[in-house]
């Protein structure tokens, strides 16, 4: 539902500069290695049309045909060594880029996956997924091919030019005529092409979002007879991504069409030129063969350059979005939505509020929500003063009707949000998210590779048999061992594909692992029907031994089975008590009892 | 009948042929220009060292015709030839998204859902570029022939040397470039490896958030990364080596080309202009060269990826579609008999017209395979389904479904407003099946966007607004599976209430083990062990059969 959204920060391009200083301060002498061998290399290389113009001097002189050998040789000699210098250079280019892009990703990673998740739902799950995806390719693929062949047609191009300037200053001034042209075109195409692609970007990637929901509901489609409109859909959108390519391809051949008159013009200029020089004496046939060679081994690395500004563009944007979340400063929560401000460019968030030391040191396990009101939306609330307390090893279900604030109030003691008012306490001091509670939903994920993997996620430190014992006791041991590999087999996106109560059931595994003291329980059983969500329901009970948990329950059986009972209604505690006591009270949870059982009698 | 790569690639090529060829001849305009240009530039130095300024006006003219012509064709080449390319993989999406959607099905066996996007798109797409191969490798051809004429005119030993060397020096840098390049690759794959685990890891945050596993998931990606970064550095170390010997093999070549060349110019034989014509073909000849190769390979991809969608394509139908049309008035009988396979082992059925049939099933499997067999998902191996006293199988599948509508507990809900979803829908569907309380939760109402294919509700609103899709439908058959699983008991008794109401004179079977759901129903089955082993009342079964109760309440 889409609401104002608030992205995830971007820095500024100084920031993102200085980030990416200080990412290859390190890799300063590596870098001069680089840049001295294909200096040294793109120069050696530029000596070939020189030595060409040699050997057409040596013929227009009339000279003895073996001094023509030496030059040879020295081309030669040269071709080696622009090869070798050449390699050397890129191989060490690459070595310092890519460590450095793998520091940032790293550091990008290391705070991507801290964010306090309020954050990350106010920016949508679509912002993260495409910093990490999307900017990383980009920057990764810019890194990669376009910043080496960026440097060394800059250098060809800059040392071409000295190289006209030697020969004779006037060959310069000749070359320099297609440069107004040249500039003129790039500007032309850059206020064009940059929103052009963006919008192509955004085209293309709702034509597969789209694509993939009309796929993956291909059952749902055939059912209701959807497959015209989802085909219609596909058509419309596929279409509209393609116009957009295409005009992006009619934009480029305009601009290399463009670059075609200013090769033109330049090249007549130097050819005039060299005619003009070598008439009135002043320069030899060979140096104005040697100019105009130049001239014609400028196209190449111009074109290059030229087409990599949009690559380079694409990456600068992309670094800005990755600096951006990488500066965070590593906080459990963020502050609470009510009094929110804008993010400063390049301050960071002010630090988290200490914790009072003199905060009695409570039983871990015990939880006291005191007074809580909290909302969404400003002038919105969910919950209205809500206090509720989970003694040690308590277990508490939460009862009431959907909206009746449940889910907000499991969240608020999992400390993914902050209360706007009142005060959430878990062992006497606020909650760090997934530090002392864990909080399990509906939302399942099996993380790709061994299954091994995904549960030592929860717990690295665990040996085999520690996965086994866990597995078991949420009754997935037995599929487990029956996978092609028992527990080294691939799953997850690209493996081998378990079903969504196995999924289920291995998040009831990783708790387990994970050994956290407090359980908040949101729905986990809800999604896998009812005969499959019986047996989640046994591996949910597993996995809460010995835990103080509180169990959003929508069957109330579950809730009966609880030491105590909260029933919310519109945002309040409407009724608590233990289910004998409730039931006695004849208020409105006896009255909801009396029609579930009602059913089974 | 069965689709091969081949037929794929004919006809994605044939359906664009005006495309094609007009972009060949262009192209090939474009890439005899490009050979012209070096030559030209050699003539015009013969023109400083013997001609006059009109002769040079008259060459820097042809150099500027030669230009405006490839760059013309150029222009309007590439485009034709990239509207191919694009046009073809637009096909392919939608001929994909047909089969996978057709009401035969079959198509997505095997395969998940992001596979069969990717061979929508990314396949699609190599099989489009193919169409961009065939002009440039017709280009290139033009292009070497006009090569090979221009320096045979120049000079037949110096032309010979040029042509018949260049192919061993492709060769050449390819035999001491492919070990490179293969290691390359390899590493290339492995570098990918990162990307795919950050964006699972992030797909995966509210569950490591849930368990406070960032650190173990933040030592993971470090991992991940350095040996991606490690296999990456050895990639890029053999490409470099291999470019550079590329670069000192070309300049070799030239070096020999030049003492040939200046040999010949010594002796009278060539102009000096014709010696650096001739240095400037032979790096021409690179470019034509190189485009075979790079075609030769697009075309390897391009065939392996048509290869996917002709399997996609010719994937064999789950079911085939009967020869009936499903009559206009349709009483909603439905009668099962003998029906088994899988889970199922004799199942035997009446549902009498506008009947509310409960049926419990004790394995989750049996269940689902008696929705796919009553929704012709899927045919049973053995026995019958019939609406109306017809087989299933005589009838036609659109035709069916409107007939008989399953709605499958994972049914989907897709982007758009809820009003989208649902379709015309009216007041009194929307509170029978209590999507009027989500609506009213939403900021917009119905007119709110579901993000995400409805990812930003909760399970019980998805659900309602599933359920009132269903009922808003309003087929002669409905077969809900679970549709409640999610609601609040309170919420789930109103809409037990409401879908009874509302189909009062309609055929409705619930698959579910819910109370609430079972207690409105007319009569009840239990699908135990394969068979109909009960079947009464709820209230009846409940104090009756033990098996019932314990499915019914845990």
């Amino acid at each position: 539902m889409s609401s104002e959204r608030e992205l995830l920060p971007v820095a500024s391009g100084r920031r993102t500069a200085s980030a990416v200083g200080a990412l290859l301060k390190p890799r300063a002498a590596t870098m001069a290695t680089a840049m001295a061998a294909l200096v040294a290399g793109t120069a050696i290389g530029l000596t070939v049309p020189p030595l060409i113009g040699r050997i057409v001097d040596l013929v227009t002189e009339g000279r003895d045909p073996g001094a023509i050998t030496w030059i040879v040789l020295l081309l030669a000699g040269a071709a080696l060594a622009e090869g070798v210098l050449s390699a050397v250079g890129i191989a060490q280019l690459a070595k310092a880029g890519e460590s450095a892009l793998a520091g940032l990703r790293e550091r990008f990673m290391a705070r991507a996956l801290r964010l306090p998740l309020d954050q990350v739902e106010r920016a949508g799950s679509g912002d993260l997924t495409s910093r990490v995806t999307n900017d990383v390719t980009v920057i990764a693929e810019a890194v990669r091919q376009a910043l080496p062949a960026m440097v060394r047609s800059l250098l060809i191009i800059g040392l071409t030019l000295g190289g006209l300037a030697v020969l004779d200053w006037r060959f310069l001034l000749a070359a320099l005529i297609a440069v107004p042209v040249q500039l003129h075109t790039v500007r032309w195409y850059a206020r064009r092409a940059t929103p052009l692609y963006a919008t192509q970007r955004m085209a293309v990637g709702a034509q597969q979002h789209d694509l993939l929901g009309t796929i993956d509901g291909a059952q749902t489609v055939r059912s209701f007879r959807l497959t015209a409109d989802h085909v219609a859909r596909v058509d419309t959108r596929s279409r509209a991504a393609v116009e957009l390519l295409l005009r992006g391809i009619a934009l480029q051949t305009r601009f290399y069409s463009r670059l075609h008159i200013s090769e033109y013009l330049g090249l007549c200029a130097v050819l005039i030129v060299g005619y003009a020089l070598v008439r009135d004496g002043s320069a030899t046939i060979g140096a104005a063969t040697a100019a105009a060679l130049y001239f014609h081994g400028l196209f190449g690395p111009i074109n290059i350059a030229l087409s990599l500004v949009d690559d380079a563009q694409a990456a600068a944007s992309g670094l800005t979005r990755l600096v951006g979340v990488a500066d965070l400063p590593d906080t459990g929560t963020s502050a609470p939505l009510v009094d929110e401000t804008p993010l400063p460019d390049e301050t960071p968030l002010p630090d988290e509020t200490p914790l009072p030391d003199e905060t009695p040191l409570l039983d871990e396990a015990s939880v006291e929500v005191t007074g809580v009101s909290h909302g969404y939306t400003p002038g919105h609330p969910v919950l209205h003063e809500v206090s509720l307390s989970l003694a040690p090893g308590e277990r508490v279900a939460l009862v009431g009707a959907s909206g009746a604030g449940k889910t907000t109030l499991g969240k608020l003691i999992a400390g993914v949000h902050r209360p706007v008012e009142g005060s959430v306490r878990v062992g006497g001091v606020e909650p760090e998210p997934g530090k002392a509670v864990a909080l399990v939903t509906q939302e399942v994920h099996v993380f790709a590779g061994t299954l091994a993997e995904d549960l030592r996620l929860a717990a690295p430190e665990a040996t085999d048999d520690d996965l086994r014992s866990a597995l078991e006791r949420v009754g997935a041991l037995a599929w487990a061992e029956e996978l092609p590999d028992g527990l080294g087999t691939e799953v997850g996106d690209g493996g081998h594909s378990l079903t969504v109560a196995q999924a289920q059931q291995l998040a009831f595994a990783r708790l387990i692992l994970a050994d956290p003291s407090i359980v908040i329980l949101d729905e986990a059983t809800a999604e896998a029907g009812s005969a499959g969500a019986r047996a989640l329901e046994r591996a949910a009970e597993a996995a809460l031994e010995g835990r103080t948990a509180l169990v959003v329950a929508h069957r109330l059986s579950q809730a009966a089975a609880a030491d105590r009972i909260v029933v919310l209604s519109g945002g309040r505690v409407a009724e608590a008590g233990r289910h004998e006591d409730l039931i006695a009270a004849e208020g409105g949870y006896a009255a909801l009892w009396s029609a579930w059982s009602a059913q089974r009698q | 009948m069965s689709l091969t790569g081949r037929d794929v690639l004919l006809r994605s090529i044939g359906r664009q042929r005006r495309h094609v060829v007009l972009s060949s001849f262009m192209i090939a305009g474009h890439q005899a220009g490009e050979a012209l240009v070096p030559f030209v530039i050699g003539v015009v130095i013969d023109q400083a060292v013997s001609g006059g300024t009109g002769r040079l006006a008259f060459w820097l003219g042809v150099l500027g015709a030669v230009y405006a012509g490839l760059s013309f064709n150029y222009r309007f080449g590439d485009r034709a030839a990239e509207r191919a390319s694009e046009q073809a993989a637009h096909e392919l999406r939608l001929d994909v998204t047909r089969r996978v959607l057709d009401h035969r099905g079959g198509a997505e066996t095997g395969r998940l859902p992001g596979a069969l996007v990717s061979i929508a798109t990314s396949d699609a797409a190599r099989v489009g570029v193919v169409n961009l191969c065939v002009p440039a490798a017709l280009a290139a051809c033009a292009g070497l022939l006009v090569t090979a004429a221009l320096l045979l005119s120049i000079s037949l030993p110096l032309g010979l040397l040029v042509l018949l060397g260049t192919p061993p020096l492709l060769w050449l840098s390819h035999r001491l470039g492919k070990p490179l390049e293969d290691r390359s690759e390899t590493e290339q794959e492995h570098a990918a490896a990162a990307s795919g685990v950050a964006a699972d890891l992030v797909a995966g945050l509210r569950v490591l958030k849930g368990l406070g596993a960032e650190d173990a998931a933040i030592a993971k990606y470090g991992a991940t990364s350095r040996t991606s970064l490690h296999a990456t550095i050895k990639a890029v170390r053999a490409e470099a080596a291999y470019n550079g010997m590329m670069l000192a093999l070309n300049g070799a070549f030239l070096a020999l080309i030049a003492l040939v060349g200046g040999r010949l110019a010594a002796g009278g034989d060539i102009t000096v202009g014709q010696l650096i014509s001739t240095a400037g073909l032979a790096q021409y000849l690179l470019t034509p060269l190189t485009t075979f190769s790079w075609v030769n390979g697009e075309f390897a991809q391009g065939r392996a990826s048509a290869g996917r969608i002709a399997s996609v394509l010719s994937s064999p139908p789950a079911v085939t579609p009967g020869p009936m049309a499903v009559p206009e008035q349709v009483t909603g009988k439905i009668t099962l008999r003998g029906v088994g396979g899988g889970p199922l082992r004799e199942v035997d059925l009446d549902v009498a017209p506008g009947e509310c049939l409960g049926v419990v099933a004790t394995d989750p499997a049996a269940a689902t395979a008696l929705l796919a067999c009553l929704g012709r998902a899927a045919d049973p191996e053995r026995g019958t389904v019939e609406l109306d006293g017809v087989p299933l199988t005589d009838l036609a599948l659109e035709g069916l479904r409107g007939a008989v509508l399953v709605s499958a507990h994972d049914a989907r809900l897709f982007d758009g407003t809820v009003r989208e979803n649902l379709g015309p829908v009216t007041e009194t569907v929307l509170a029978a099946a209590g999507a009027d309380e989500v609506a009213s939760a939403l900021p917009d109402g119905l007119d709110s966007v579901l993000d995400e294919r409805g990812r930003s509700l909760s399970g019980g609103q998805r659900q309602r607004v599933a359920l009132a899709r269903a009922l808003a439908a309003d087929p002669p058959v409905l077969v809900a599976h679970d549709p409640t699983t999610a609601v609040d008991t309170v919420t789930e008794a109103r809409i037990a209430e409401g879908v009874r109401r509302l189909r009062r004179d309609r055929t409705t079977i619930l698959v579910t083990t819910s109370p609430a759901l079972l207690a409105a129903t007319d009569r009840v089955v239990l699908l135990h062990e394969g068979s109909i082993t009960a079947q009464g009342a709820h209230a009846a079964l409940l104090s009756d059969n033990p098996i019932y109760r314990t499915a019914v309440l845990s």
